[in-house]
């Protein structure tokens, strides 16, 4: 894995915002390395950074918000000195896109799909008109559309929330871009339709030879696409390592806490795991361990100093004081073993092949 | 005199020794500041030398209150601090909003200054008899004074009162009657057919044609002025509040609201009108202005208050008459002057207080 | 003895009777609830679930009076409460059945005090109780919901998503209700967070004996918290078993597919998933064969036309 072309550096990354006339540290000195044409799914719950930190890569920082130190690198260029939008307008949809949760946010509900996705192919490929309505047709027969002859002169309310988000995709895709940021792109569709659009653009990014980066609250939701799981914390990557990793062998308590909650572990009649607490608002100082005030098995260190990466395999690093030899052995709990019974499962099924 | 002098040396020193003092507060504030921003960044990293000095005795399990766990950061916002706060950032309406305050009470406090002369009696030459028509502007008559000779200063100040009174008694009858009405048609789906053919109907007849009709038919006075206002004023108001009702009336906290058995009054008064906030003062903030123009438009045509009462919708007729003399064109532009600042200023700390007390514009 | 011969000895607590449910007028009528009938029992939670526009929202409101039923009959202990009521009988509904909403984030009045927002259902029922007997009232709900007393004097936004539909939950309990119509209480909330408010449902309901009626748009959570589950498909019921029974015998493709939508946890399964689509075609009604609905074995109910239940039954057997 390590031989592997790093696409995109985040190297210590701070962000803050100003929110009524306070400080928020929304994002704690982040580093994270992205492989050329991996999938990479960044887990967390709302609050916990992990759209600040994706909407660093295309510029679209709320106003309130700045970059205090760090550097993203990308083709030996800094994006964490970009000001300006002519600078930005290089990046954002031809190298780096971003599908949103909402697709009716990102169309423009007067104008037809298909003048929509020329219109992106005219502007950042530099396509004539004749030959971006050619090539928007193909583009919508790769999203899954049927009759894209048909659906090219239709208007977004013609189509369903699912159809849309799979137009969505193809304005993105449309483009040749390196890297697609998903953002939560099927939280607002019924659960039918999210696996078709997981699938979808799992395909796409195997055909296109795009790196993607998923945004996520649901653990579940994931394990399907991610080849690596990064979970992020109170404005921090927590844990991170492949998606084998991350699910059977899982070091940081946050990370516990949330694969113990996931309702399909629930047995009937008992308690499901539940996470107590909310998350910490990121006003002012986090000191220590930012999950250890909700976390039943933190030690007194977790109150004091940050826990740095201790590595676990090469791939696979967690911030936890727990992996530092004189930490008491704490064992996951109990429910995380039915995952590995789950893992087990698997396994038959795949002797079945 | 001398002995003045070191005391006003020694308030002096006193002064710059608090400058100092202040100055040396700041910069150390500022300092503090710094390290800890540079402190909040530090923190978050220990040198694999410091982790490897790190007390064994700190890997211990440290408890767990589950109570501190459900303690959030409290945030310690109010709506309308949050509001005021905002307004008051705002640099256009801070500075006009003093000087519609200050103008509005020198208004009604103008006629207990000392001499001021009286806005209806007409100014004798004192030697000759003779009334002082048309002086220009001086330091006698700071206006000048019009074609029967009466101070127009004083007639300026006694006609804003006029006029603002009008506007304030419009403003608030607009609001009240058309709140009530709004609320009703919007909320209560039965009557908001029959509500809307009414407004239909009323809203076709050109609203200056009603004016003019109520205006015509009582005799001219300010209380015919208010109720011929009154009477169209609220149509705007109530189809504006009806509007935001439907789009609140169905949102899920109105729903739940009414799933607890909630009153329809109480859901208006306390679901729905706070939201309204904002465009409601918005609305109110206008309809004084505009109730002011109406005046001015009503008197233009001739069914205003009677000349002898001194109002800006008279003062600018009066003037706009002269308007094509040049050495009396400052009839006109002082009542003119004054309406058009009440307007603007109304128009702008309106936008600006409704601005403000848009949450959404509470970061 | 099953629970579900149990449950028939019993007599339901809220009874749906072929009810429609119409929007609009005239040629933009919208039939959103097509002959719907099930009954729910005491003390049991009974999951409705469909993907969105598929009714199950509507049901729910239909049954709290927000949405009008156009035919059929809503029956609360057996006493009519659709339609036409009297004033007693409104306030019997107000006070007895209460909704949890989907969306925490705008289920809460944003100007008004945690307190009030949590007192307001006793305002309209307990015109005589005093201010102190309700604010004790107050502070026990929030405590009953795993929130502090001292967050009474707080506006809604200072809470996160969970902490904000815990206190959706507290204002329904503190009417004391015995019916519960929780539409998608948890779809909206982190994954995190969701098991917090799962429990604190399952708590409530062994403590107070509360009944549920759980809408929801995805199987995930429905194993842990339903005893049975009606799936609805544009308006009309498809299928409506005991929880064990429909997720170990899916019967109607509908419902297969919404089984094989389950995100699994497990990456090594997940990757090997095949997705089912539902095709409506895939039925070929036609005017020989109208879907009926049927008993396939007991309690375990699917709608189909004669060949299907055949095949269904049969399916049912191996």
């Amino acid at each position: 894995m390590e031989n592997r072309e790093i696409i995109l550096s985040v190297k210590n990354l701070n962000v803050r915002f100003s929110l009524r006339g306070k400080s928020l540290h929304a994002i704690r000195g982040v580093s994270l390395d992205v492989f050329k044409g991996e999938s990479l799914a960044i887990v967390g719950e709302s609050g916990s950074g992990k759209s600040v930190l994706t909407k660093n890569f295309i510029g679209l920082l709320d106003k309130n918000g700045r970059i205090d130190s760090g550097e993203i690198l990308y083709a030996g260029m800094d994006l964490a000195k970009f000001t300006t939008e002519k600078e930005w307008a290089k990046i954002r949809g031809k190298k780096i896109a971003m599908v949103m949760q909402d697709p009716m946010t990102s169309l423009n509900p007067l104008k037809t799909i298909g003048w929509q996705i020329s219109e992106a192919l005219i502007l950042n490929r530099g396509m004539k008109r004749a030959e971006a309505k050619a090539a928007a047709i193909d583009i919508l027969k790769d999203v899954g559309i049927n009759e894209p002859q048909r659906r090219y002169r239709q208007y977004p309310h013609e189509f369903s929330g699912g159809m849309r988000q799979r137009v969505v995709i193809a304005i993105a895709v449309a483009c040749g871009p390196e890297i697609l940021i998903c953002d939560e792109p099927t939280t607002a569709l019924d659960v039918t339709i999210q696996s078709q659009i997981l699938g979808l653009i799992k395909t796409l990014c195997r055909k296109y030879e795009m790196t993607t980066i998923y945004i996520t609250h649901d653990l579940g939701v994931v394990a399907n696409v991610a080849d690596r799981i990064a979970v992020m914390y109170a404005g921090d990557i927590v844990e991170i390592g492949t998606a084998d990793e991350v699910f059977f062998n899982p070091q940081h308590p946050y990370t516990w806490a949330l694969l113990s909650s996931l309702p399909q572990l629930g047995e009937k009649g008992k308690e499901l795991y539940s996470i107590k607490g909310t998350p910490p608002k990121l006003f002012g100082v986090i000191k220590g361990d930012a999950f250890a005030p909700r976390n039943p098995q933190a030690l007194k260190i977790d109150y004091l100093v940050r826990p740095p990466y201790f590595e676990v395999s090469p791939t696979h690093k967690a911030r936890t004081w727990l992996l530092d030899p004189r930490a008491p052995k704490i064992e996951p709990p109990e429910i995380i073993k039915r995952l590995h019974d789950l893992e087990q499962e698997g396994e038959a099924g795949e002797a079945d092949e | 005199m001398a002995a003045k002098k070191p005391l006003f040396n020694r308030q002096m020193r006193r002064i710059s020794e608090l400058d100092a003092n202040i100055q040396a507060g700041l910069a150390r504030e500022e300092a503090e500041r710094a390290k800890q921003a540079e402190a909040e960044i530090e923190t978050v990293d220990y040198t694999p030398e410091q982790i490897a000095a790190l007390d064994p005795a700190l890997f211990e399990p440290a408890g767990f209150n589950e109570e501190d766990a459900e303690r959030t950061g409290y945030s310690n916002y109010s709506y309308w601090a949050s509001t005021f706060k905002n307004f008051w950032r705002n640099k256009v309406a801070r500075v006009l909003i003093i000087a519609l305050i200050a103008v509005l009470l020198f208004a009604f406090l103008q006629p207990i200054f000392p001499g001021q002369h009286d806005p209806v009696t007409i100014n004798n030459d004192p030697e000759t008899g003779i009334q002082l028509m048309n002086l220009a502007p001086s330091s006698e008559y700071w206006f000048g004074t019009n074609a029967i000779g009466q101070d127009l200063w004083a007639r300026v100040w006694a006609g804003t009162r006029v006029s603002v009174f009008i506007g304030l008694v419009v403003a608030l009858s607009d609001l009240v009657v058309g709140v009530i009405i709004g609320m009703i048609w919007g909320y209560v789906r039965k009557v908001d057919k029959v509500m809307t053919e009414i407004y239909n109907v009323i809203s076709n007849v050109p609203q200056t044609l009603i004016l003019i009709l109520v205006s015509y038919i009582l005799r001219p006075s300010i209380t015919t002025i208010i109720i011929s206002m009154c009477m169209v004023g609220w149509m705007a108001m109530a189809r504006f509040i009806r509007n935001q009702v439907v789009i609140f009336r169905d949102r899920d906290f109105n729903l739940a609201s009414r799933c607890l058995g909630t009153s329809t009054f109480r859901i208006i008064t306390k679901n729905l009108l706070p939201q309204m906030v904002s465009v409601i003062m918005l609305q109110t903030a206008l309809a004084i202005p505009g109730a002011i123009g109406d005046e001015v438009f009503l008197t233009y045509i001739g069914l205003g208050l009677p000349t002898s009462q001194a109002s800006l919708g008279n003062l600018v007729e009066a003037g706009r008459v002269l308007m094509m003399q040049k050495e009396l064109r400052y009839q006109l532009i002082f009542p003119a002057a004054v309406v058009a600042f009440i307007t603007i200023a109304f128009y702008i700390i309106g936008n600006a207080f409704s601005d403000a007390a848009d949450p959404k514009n509470h970061v | 003895m099953s629970k579900w011969t149990e449950a028939r000895a019993r007599t339901p607590l809220v009874s749906v009777r072929n009810i429609d449910v119409t929007f609009g007028n005239g040629r933009n009528a919208f039939k959103a609830v097509d002959n719907v009938s099930f009954d729910i029992y005491r003390g049991e939670t009974f999951g409705l679930v469909g993907e969105s526009g598929s009714g199950k929202t509507t049901i729910g409101r239909a049954i709290i009076r927000i949405n009008k039923v156009s035919a059929g009959d809503i029956l609360y202990e057996g006493k009519r409460i659709s339609g036409k009521i009297d004033r007693e009988c409104d306030r019997e509904v107000i006070r007895n059945i209460q909704m949890i909403f989907q969306d925490p984030m705008a289920s809460l009045n944003e100007r008004a005090k945690i307190d009030y927002i949590i007192s307001e259902g006793l305002m309209s029922v307990n015109h005589g109780m005093s201010a102190a007997e309700r604010k004790e009232k107050v502070e026990q709900a929030l405590l009953d919901v795993g929130l502090l007393p001292e967050f009474a004097s707080r506006f809604p936004h200072e809470f996160s998503g969970g902490q904000r539909q815990r206190i959706g939950i507290a204002r329904c309990l503190v009417m004391n209700p015995s019916f519960i119509i929780a539409d998608e209480p948890i779809s909206a909330l982190d994954v995190s967070i969701r098991a917090q408010v799962l429990n604190l449902l399952s708590r409530l309901q062994q403590e107070r004996g509360l009944t549920y009626l759980f809408i929801a748009h995805d199987l995930s959570v429905m194993r842990f918290i339903t005893n049975r589950i009606a799936v609805i498909y544009k308006g009309v019921i498809v299928e409506l078993a005991e929880t064990e029974e429909l997720f170990r015998h899916p019967l109607h493709p509908y419902t297969k597919v919404l089984l094989s939508a389950v995100p699994v946890p497990n990456p090594r399964v997940e990757r090997k998933k095949k997705v089912l689509v539902y095709d409506p075609g895939c039925h070929h009604y036609s005017d020989g064969e109208r879907p009926v609905w049927a008993e396939v074995v007991p309690g375990h109910f699917v709608r189909g036309s004669e060949r299907e239940l055949d095949a269904y039954s049969e399916e049912r057997d191996k």
